[in-house]
C-alpha cells in the first residue's frame, strides 16, 4: 500500500474515528488524569498517587467492586440462560409467534427508571406483592421485600430489562441455523440438549458473546436500578462514584472509581466472552 | 509580559480600591437614600439554588412594594458559590446577593463582602447574623431556618413515649424492631441522627474539624452501639424514601429534615397525620445566609432586599408557605411543626473535615458491617 492511499484511507476515515477519539478519548484521558491528582477541583492540581491508595484501601471499594461484579455476571448469564430456550423456541415462525416476539422485547422500550418505580410498588412493603401474600393467607404480615441484601432485586431488574436484547441478537443467530444440520444431529441421535451443546450453541457463540459483552458493561455500570431497588448496606460502582462526588466533593476519588469500573468493564466482558468461546469451541478461535 | 502582568495587578488593586470606597460611601448613607438609590438602580438578582419558583412568585411583594425588580436565575449552590468566588477580582460582578448555607460562609473574605451591616439594616435589631454554630459577623444573614428531628406516626406511637435519649432509642429498637429506619446518603437527616448519636456516645470532641486517628477511634462505642441493635433499623435509601415509608405505616419513627417534611406534606406525599419533634439528645439545627458581594452591581437594592427577606413579614410568609424556622425574632412561626422552646434542643453540625470523615467513618463500620 503506498503512503498516498494509506493517507487517503486514514483521512476517509477522520470523522468518524475522529470523533471517538477526541470525544471518548478526551474523557477517558481526563478521567485517568483526575484520578492521578489532575484536574483537581478544589485543590492543588499535581501528581499523586494518593487518591488510588485511599479508595484502594477503603472497605467500601472493594465491596463495590466485588457486589458490581456480581450483579454484572449474574445478568450477563442469566439473560443468555433465558434467552436461548425463548430463541430456539422461536426459530421457525408459528402462528402468533410475531406477537409473543413483540411481547417479549417490550421492555426494551421501558425505561430502566420506570421499571425500577413499577417494580418497588410491586414489592414495597404495603405493595402489590404483600397485600397479594397477605390476601391469600401465605404471610400474616407484610414481608420486606424493597432493598434487599443480596440484590435480587437488582437481578431481576436486570434480567427483566437485558433478556430481550440477548433475544433479540439470538433470535437471529439461532435463525441462521439451517434446517439440515439440526435434522442431521437428530439423526446421528443427538438429544435436545446434545442438539444445544454440539450444535446450536457453538454456531452462534458469537451472537452470545456480543450480547455477554453489551450486558456485563451495561449492568456492571448501573446506576438507576441499584439506586432505586438495590441494597441499601452496599453501594455499585456507579452509585459509590457519584456518592463520592457529592456527598464529599471528592472528585479525584470519583475518578479512581470511574477509571475501576472501566477497567471491570474491559476485563469482565471480554472474560465471560472468552469464556464462552473456550466452552463451546475449545482453543479453535 | 512582567509588564503586563504589573498592569493587571495594579488594575485589580485599583479596583478593589475603588469598590471599598464605593463600599463606604453606600454604608455611611441612611436608609431612605440607599432605597432611594436602589430604585434608581431598579433591579436585584438574588442567586439562591432552591425553589426558585417559588420565590420568584413571593418577591412580587419587594417589587410591588418597592417597584424594584426582581431577577431569582437558576442554578445549583456549588455553581452560585464558584461563580461569585471566580469573579472576585472582576470589578463589577454579576451577583447581586448570594444565597447559601451558613457553614460556606469560611469561604469568603470579608473584604470581598459588603458589611458589616448591623448599623445599616433596619430589621438588624430582629434578624440574626449566627446560625447552625456560624458567625456571618454582620456580612452574612440569615434568611432560612431549617432543623433535623424525628418524623413520627402518631397511630403508631404515642407522644408520650417518644424516645428522646440514645438509650430510649435502643429500648425502642429492641421492643419494636424495624419500625426505624433512616439513610446515610442521600440527604442529612439520617447522618444528623446518627452524628448525634455518636457525639452522644463518645469522648470524642465534637466541637473542632479537627481529624485525627485517637478522635476516630474514640467513635467506636456508637459504631459499636449500632451493631449491637442492627435488628432495630432500616437503613433507608434517602430522606424521601423515609418518609414516604413513614407516612405509608412501614415505620413509625424517621429522622426528617422540618421544611422537607413540611413539603412533602403540602403536597400530599406525606400524610398530614405525620408529626414531628426533636429529640432531648438534640440534633442539628442550621440554616442559610444572604451576603452582598462587594462587587455587586446594585449594592442598594441587594441591601434592601436583603433586609426584605429577612423582614418579620417575610420571614412569616416563609414559615408559612415553606414551614421554614423564622430567622427573625419577630416573625410569626406558628406554622412551624414544632413550639418555638424545642428548638433550644438544637445542636450544631461538627465542623468539616470531622464531619466528613465521621460519615465515611459510619459508612465503613456500621453499612458496610451490617
Amino acid at each position: 500500500m503506498t503512503l498516498r492511499r494509506t493517507l487517503t484511507i486514514a483521512a476517509l476515515l477522520t470523522p468518524g474515528l475522529g470523533l471517538i477519539l477526541v470525544m471518548v478519548g478526551s474523557v477517558f484521558y481526563i478521567a485517568v488524569a483526575q484520578s492521578f491528582g489532575y484536574y483537581n477541583l478544589s485543590g492543588d492540581s499535581a501528581f499523586s498517587l494518593d487518591h488510588w491508595r485511599d479508595v484502594l484501601g477503603s472497605k467500601q471499594f472493594g465491596r463495590s467492586l466485588g457486589y458490581s461484579a456480581y450483579i454484572a455476571i449474574i445478568s450477563a448469564l442469566g439473560s443468555i440462560a433465558i434467552a436461548y430456550p425463548l430463541a430456539i423456541w422461536m426459530r421457525k415462525p408459528f402462528r402468533g409467534s410475531l406477537v409473543v416476539g413483540s411481547l417479549l422485547k417490550a421492555p426494551l422500550f421501558v425505561p430502566g427508571l420506570v421499571a425500577a418505580f413499577l417494580f418497588l410498588n410491586v414489592v414495597a412493603y404495603h405493595g402489590v406483592l404483600n397485600q397479594f401474600l397477605m390476601w391469600t393467607g401465605l404471610t400474616d404480615a407484610p414481608i420486606r421485600f424493597q432493598n434487599d441484601r443480596n440484590g435480587f432485586g437488582v437481578i431481576f431488574l436486570q434480567l427483566w430489562k437485558n433478556m430481550p436484547l440477548a433475544l433479540l441478537l439470538l433470535t437471529g443467530a439461532v435463525q441462521g441455523i439451517s434446517d439440515e444440520v439440526v435434522d442431521a444431529a437428530r439423526d446421528l441421535g443427538a438429544g435436545p440438549l446434545a442438539r444445544f451443546r454440539k450444535v446450536i450453541a457453538p454456531l452462534t457463540v458469537q451472537a452470545m458473546q456480543a450480547a455477554l459483552i453489551i450486558i456485563f458493561i451495561g449492568a456492571a455500570g448501573d446506576f438507576a436500578f441499584q439506586v432505586t431497588a438495590g441494597p441499601t448496606n452496599v453501594q455499585s460502582m456507579a452509585q459509590y462514584m457519584v456518592f463520592l462526588k457529592t456527598s464529599f466533593g471528592r472528585w479525584n476519588q470519583a475518578a479512581v472509581v470511574g477509571v475501576s469500573l472501566m477497567g471491570l468493564a474491559l476485563v469482565g466482558a471480554l472474560g465471560l466472552a472468552g469464556l464462552a468461546r473456550l466452552t463451546l469451541r475449545g482453543l479453535k478461535w | 509580559m512582567l509588564r503586563k502582568l504589573l498592569v493587571a495587578a495594579t488594575a485589580i488593586g485599583l479596583a478593589s480600591g475603588a469598590q471599598a470606597q464605593d463600599q463606604n460611601d453606600l454604608l455611611s448613607k441612611s436608609w431612605d437614600d440607599i432605597v432611594a438609590q436602589a430604585k434608581d438602580e431598579g433591579s436585584v438578582n438574588w442567586f439562591v439554588w432552591y425553589f426558585q419558583p417559588r420565590y420568584r412568585e413571593l418577591a412580587e411583594a419587594f417589587t410591588a412594594e418597592y417597584g424594584i425588580e426582581v431577577m431569582i436565575p437558576e442554578g445549583t449552590h456549588e455553581g452560585n458559590i464558584d461563580k461569585v468566588l471566580a469573579e472576585t477580582g472582576r470589578e463589577s460582578g454579576d451577583v447581586d446577593l448570594l444565597a447559601m448555607g451558613a457553614d460556606r460562609i469560611e469561604l469568603f473574605k470579608q473584604e470581598n463582602l459588603v458589611g458589616p451591616l448591623n448599623d445599616v439594616l433596619p430589621n438588624a435589631a430582629t434578624m440574626t447574623t449566627e446560625v447552625g454554630g456560624f458567625d456571618g459577623q454582620g456580612y452574612g444573614w440569615a434568611y432560612w431556618g431549617n432543623q433535623t428531628g424525628i418524623a413520627y406516626d402518631p397511630e403508631a406511637i404515642d407522644e408520650a413515649d417518644l424516645p428522646q435519649s440514645v438509650e430510649d432509642f435502643a429500648a425502642y429498637w429492641d421492643a419494636n424492631p424495624g419500625r426505624f429506619g433512616f439513610n446515610y446518603e442521600n440527604g442529612g437527616s439520617g447522618p444528623s441522627f446518627f452524628t448525634h448519636v455518636a457525639r452522644n456516645l463518645t469522648d470524642a470532641d465534637f466541637t473542632s474539624g479537627k481529624v485525627t486517628e485517637e478522635k476516630m477511634d474514640a467513635l467506636q462505642p456508637a459504631w459499636d452501639f449500632f451493631l449491637d441493635h442492627t435488628d432495630g433499623y432500616i437503613i433507608t435509601a434517602s430522606n424521601t424514601d423515609s418518609l414516604i415509608r413513614l407516612s405509608n405505616r412501614e415505620f413509625a419513627l424517621v429522622p426528617a429534615w422540618e421544611d422537607h417534611l413540611f413539603k412533602l406534606q403540602g403536597e400530599k406525599e406525606v400524610s398530614d397525620r405525620i408529626k414531628f419533634y426533636i429529640p432531648e439528645f438534640g440534633m442539628t439545627g442550621g440554616g442559610n445566609i444572604n451576603v452582598i458581594p462587594a462587587n455587586a452591581p446594585h449594592p442598594a437594592a441587594a441591601l434592601v432586599f436583603l433586609n426584605w427577606v429577612s423582614s418579620p413579614e417575610t420571614q412569616t410568609r416563609f414559615n408559612e408557605v415553606f414551614g421554614a424556622a423564622p430567622m427573625n425574632s419577630a416573625a410569626d412561626d406558628s406554622h412551624a411543626l414544632i413550639p418555638n422552646d424545642m428548638r433550644a434542643r438544637a445542636v450544631s453540625s461538627p465542623a468539616n473535615p470531622f464531619n466528613t470523615e465521621l460519615r465515611q467513618a459510619f459508612i465503613e463500620h456500621v453499612a458496610l458491617e451490617r
